[in-house]
C-alpha cells in the first residue's frame, strides 16, 4: 500500500501528467470565478480531450480543474456575493458581509485556507477509507438518505432563525424551497406539476437561476442603494494583514474546520447527497457551535467561522465524493458521474480493481487533490490583494459588470431568456427575504434537495411500506433531527437559565 | 415593515393555497409530496400572519441568519434607487430579448455607466470595451456558448 501511495505521487509529477494539470487549474480558475459555469459542465467540456491521455494524466488534468473550481468558486461568493460555483453559496452568508465591511483580505484568506485544509482532510480520508468504506455505503438504503437529507434540511433551517419568529420563518422558508423543487416533470409517474402551461417548467426550475437571482440581485440591489463601494466608506483595510489574518483564522478554528471537513467527506460518500448539502451542514454546523443566542446572532452578518467551515466541506467532499466513485461505480454527484467517464474512456473499470490492480492510479487523484490545492491556494493568496482591493471600487462602475456576469451565468442553464426571468423574479423573492427578515439558507437547501427527498420518500414507502420508519440507523436520525431542531431551544433555555454571558469577539474565539 | 411582513405571510399562503388546490387532483404519487410541504407552509405562514398582527412587535436585532441591508441612506432614496436598478435590470432582460447578448452587453455598459453611474465617456467606453471583449473572449471563442439572436435579429434577418 505504501508502495502505491508513492508510485501515485509519481505519476502525479511526471513532467506531462503534471503540466496537464496545471492546465486543468488554469481552467477551473477560471471557471470557478464564472457565475453559474460549474465545474460538472467544465468537466463534461473537457472529457473529449482524455482520449489520448493515460490514466493518471487524464485525472491530474480533470481533477486538478475540478479541485480548483470549487476552490476559487468562493473568491465571488466573497466578493461580490454571487456563488462562483452553484453549490458554494453557504459562503455568500458570511463572507460577502465580511467584503462589505472592509475584510474581503481576511473572508478570502479564511476561504482559500480552510478549502485547503478541507481538501488535504478529504484526500486523507479518501486514502484511508477505501478498504473500509464498503459497509458504511451499503449500510444507506433511501431511508437512511431521506432522513439524512431530512436532517441537513433541518439543521439550516432550526439554526438560520432567531427566537420563536424566526424558527416559524425559517421553517416556512424550508418548505417554500421544497415545493418549488417539485415543479416540473414528476420522476415516479411523469405527471406535469405547477408547470403553468410553460414547456420551460417542464423540466423544473434549474438551479442556477435559482441560486444566482436569489443571491445577487439583493446584493446588486443593496449596493445600488448604499450608493459606495462594496466596502463602503471605509479606509482600506491592510489587505496584506487581512489575508494573513484570514489564514490565522483557519489555525484559531481549527478544529471548527476539521468538524466541518470530516461533515464534507461524510455527505460526499453518501451517493446522491450533493456537495450543496455538504456545505449547508456545515454552515449549520458553524452556527451550531455558537455558544448561546447572542453568539449565534453574529452568524449571517459577517462571522468568519460561517465561511471556515462552508469553505473546508466545499472541499473536503471532493474526496469524499470520489470513495464510491472509485470503490463501486456509484458516483456521489454529477461531477462524479462524468469522472465515472473518464474511467470508461481509460479502459478502468470502477470497484476491486481500483484497490488492487490499479491502486497507484487511486492514489494519484489522492496527490492531485492535495498538490492542485497547495498550487492554487499558494497562487491565489498572491493576487488576493488585489482581487479584494475590487471591494474599494465605485459600486457604479460594479453593478453592470457583475450583472453581465450574474445573467450570463445564469443563461448557461438552458440556453433560454427564460432563466433570465427566472433569476430577476427569484432576485426580487430573495430581496424582500432579506428585506423582511426571512431567512435564504434554508429555501435553497430546500430546493436543492427537494427532488432527492422526494425520490428517496418514495422508493422507501414502495420497497418498505412505513416499516422502514422502524430501522436502526432512521431511527438515529429521527432522534438526531429532533434534537437539532430542539438545539436552539435548549440553548435558549439554558442562557436564560444562566442569565446574561459577556460574550467575546468572534476573531478570538476557539470554536 | 410590518406591513411588508403581513404581505409576504399573505403571498406564501397564496402560494400554498395554490399548490394544494392544483396537487388535490392528482394522482397520490404526485400529489402526495407537494401536499405534504404545502399544507404545513400553510399552517407555519398563517401562524407569522396572526403574530404579526396580533404579536408583541419584534425586539431581536436580526430575525434571522441571513444577510442585513445597510439602512443609512433616507428611505425615500432608497426607494428611489431599488426602483432604478430594478428597472435597469429588467431594461437588460429586454435588450438581451430584442438584440440578443452579444448585441445587448455593450449598449447596456455603456448606457449604465454613462447615464445611471454617470462615469466618464471615456471612462465608460473604456469599460465598456473591456466587458465585451472578456465576454466575446471568454463565453463565445473559449467556452463557445450559444447565444440566441434577439428579436429585431429574427425580424430583420440578421
Amino acid at each position: 500500500m505504501f508502495e502505491a501511495l508513492i508510485d501515485g505521487l509519481f505519476l502525479v509529477l511526471q513532467w506531462k501528467a503534471f503540466t496537464l494539470m496545471l492546465v486543468g487549474m488554469g481552467l477551473g480558475f477560471m471557471v470557478g470565478l464564472l457565475p453559474g459555469i460549474g465545474g460538472p459542465a467544465t468537466l463534461a467540456l473537457m472529457l473529449p480531450f482524455v482520449f489520448k491521455m493515460s490514466p493518471a494524466e487524464a485525472f491530474a488534468f480533470l481533477l486538478g480543474m475540478h479541485a480548483v473550481a470549487a476552490t476559487t468558486g468562493d473568491i465571488t461568493s466573497v466578493l461580490f456575493g454571487v456563488p462562483g460555483e452553484g453549490l458554494s453559496a453557504a459562503v455568500v452568508v458570511d463572507g460577502h458581509p465580511m467584503a462589505k465591511r472592509g475584510e474581503a483580505g481576511r473572508a478570502l484568506g479564511a476561504a482559500l485556507m480552510s478549502s485547503l485544509l478541507g481538501a488535504v482532510i478529504g484526500a486523507v480520508a479518501l486514502a484511508l477509507a477505501i478498504p473500509i468504506v464498503r459497509p458504511l455505503v451499503l449500510t444507506f438504503g433511501s431511508p437512511e438518505l431521506f432522513m439524512l437529507s431530512v436532517l441537513g434540511i433541518s439543521c439550516i433551517t432550526s439554526l438560520s432563525g432567531l427566537g420563536a419568529r424566526g424558527q416559524i420563518r425559517g421553517f416556512s422558508m424550508g418548505l417554500l424551497g421544497l415545493l418549488f423543487s417539485t415543479i416540473g416533470q414528476e420522476r415516479q409517474a411523469g405527471s406535469l406539476r405547477f408547470d403553468m402551461g410553460l414547456m420551460y417548467l417542464w423540466d423544473g426550475l434549474d438551479l442556477v437561476p435559482v441560486l444566482v437571482g436569489i443571491f445577487a440581485i439583493p446584493e446588486i440591489v443593496d449596493l445600488a442603494v448604499r450608493g459606495t463601494a462594496i466596502a463602503g466608506e471605509r479606509p482600506p483595510e491592510e489587505l496584506q494583514h487581512g489575508v494573513l489574518e484570514g489564514i490565522k483564522d483557519t489555525f484559531r478554528h481549527f478544529w471548527l474546520v476539521f468538524r466541518c471537513s470530516i461533515i464534507g467527506v461524510f455527505v460526499g460518500i453518501m451517493p446522491g447527497a450533493g456537495g450543496g448539502v455538504a456545505q449547508w451542514m456545515a454552515y449549520a454546523h458553524s452556527v451550531q457551535s455558537a455558544r448561546d443566542a447572542t453568539d449565534r446572532e453574529r452568524f449571517g452578518k459577517g462571522d468568519i467561522r460561517g465561511v471556515l467551515g462552508p469553505g473546508a466541506a466545499n472541499n473536503s467532499k471532493e474526496g469524499g465524493e470520489l470513495i464510491p466513485t472509485v470503490a463501486f461505480g456509484v458516483p456521489g454527484s454529477g461531477a462524479m458521474a462524468i469522472l465515472l467517464g473518464a474511467f470508461m474512456i481509460m479502459g478502468l473499470l470502477p470497484g476491486p480493481d481500483m484497490l488492487t490492480k490499479h491502486l497507484a492510479v487511486t492514489y494519484s487523484m489522492v496527490w492531485t487533490l492535495v498538490i492542485a490545492n497547495v498550487i492554487a491556494v499558494i497562487l491565489c493568496l498572491f493576487v488576493l490583494n488585489q482581487l479584494a482591493k475590487v471591494t474599494y471600487i465605485n459600486g457604479g462602475l460594479i453593478i453592470p459588470i457583475v450583472l453581465l456576469l450574474v445573467f450570463v451565468g445564469s443563461y448557461t442553464a438552458n440556453g433560454q431568456i427564460a432563466d433570465l426571468i427566472v433569476t430577476f423574479l427569484f432576485g426580487l423573492l430573495g430581496y424582500f427575504m432579506v428585506l423582511l427578515g426571512w431567512p435564504r439558507p434554508p429555501f435553497v437547501l430546500g430546493f436543492v434537495l427537494g427532488k432527492l427527498i422526494e425520490t428517496y420518500l418514495f422508493i422507501s414507502v414502495s420497497r418498505y411500506g412505513f416499516s422502514w420508519l422502524a430501522h436502526p440507523i432512521v431511527i438515529l436520525l429521527i432522534m438526531l433531527t429532533a434534537l437539532v431542531i430542539a438545539y436552539p431551544f435548549i440553548q435558549e433555555y439554558r442562557q436564560r437559565a444562566r442569565g446574561p454571558v459577556h460574550v467575546r469577539e468572534p476573531q478570538s474565539n476557539d470554536a | 415593515m410590518r406591513k411588508g411582513r403581513i404581505l409576504f405571510s399573505l403571498f406564501l399562503i397564496a402560494v400554498a393555497a395554490y399548490a394544494v388546490r392544483s396537487a388535490w387532483g392528482w394522482t397520490f404519487k404526485a400529489g402526495l409530496f407537494p401536499l405534504a410541504v404545502s399544507i404545513p407552509l400553510i399552517v407555519l405562514a398563517a401562524a407569522q400572519l396572526l403574530l404579526d398582527l396580533f404579536g408583541k412587535t419584534e425586539t431581536a436585532t436580526g430575525p434571522s441568519v441571513d444577510l442585513e441591508f445597510g439602512a443609512d441612506v433616507p428611505l425615500e432614496i432608497a426607494r428611489r434607487r431599488v426602483t432604478n436598478v430594478l428597472l435597469w435590470i429588467g431594461g437588460f432582460i429586454l435588450l438581451v430579448f430584442l438584440l440578443g447578448f452579444p448585441g445587448a452587453v455593450p449598449v447596456f455598459m455603456l448606457s449604465y455607466l454613462g447615464l445611471q453611474s454617470r462615469a466618464g465617456w471615456w471612462q465608460s467606453i473604456g469599460i465598456t470595451v473591456a466587458a465585451w471583449g472578456f465576454f466575446y473572449i471568454v463565453f463565445q471563442r473559449v467556452i463557445r456558448m450559444q447565444f440566441e439572436a434577439g428579436l429585431l435579429q429574427s425580424w430583420l434577418g440578421l
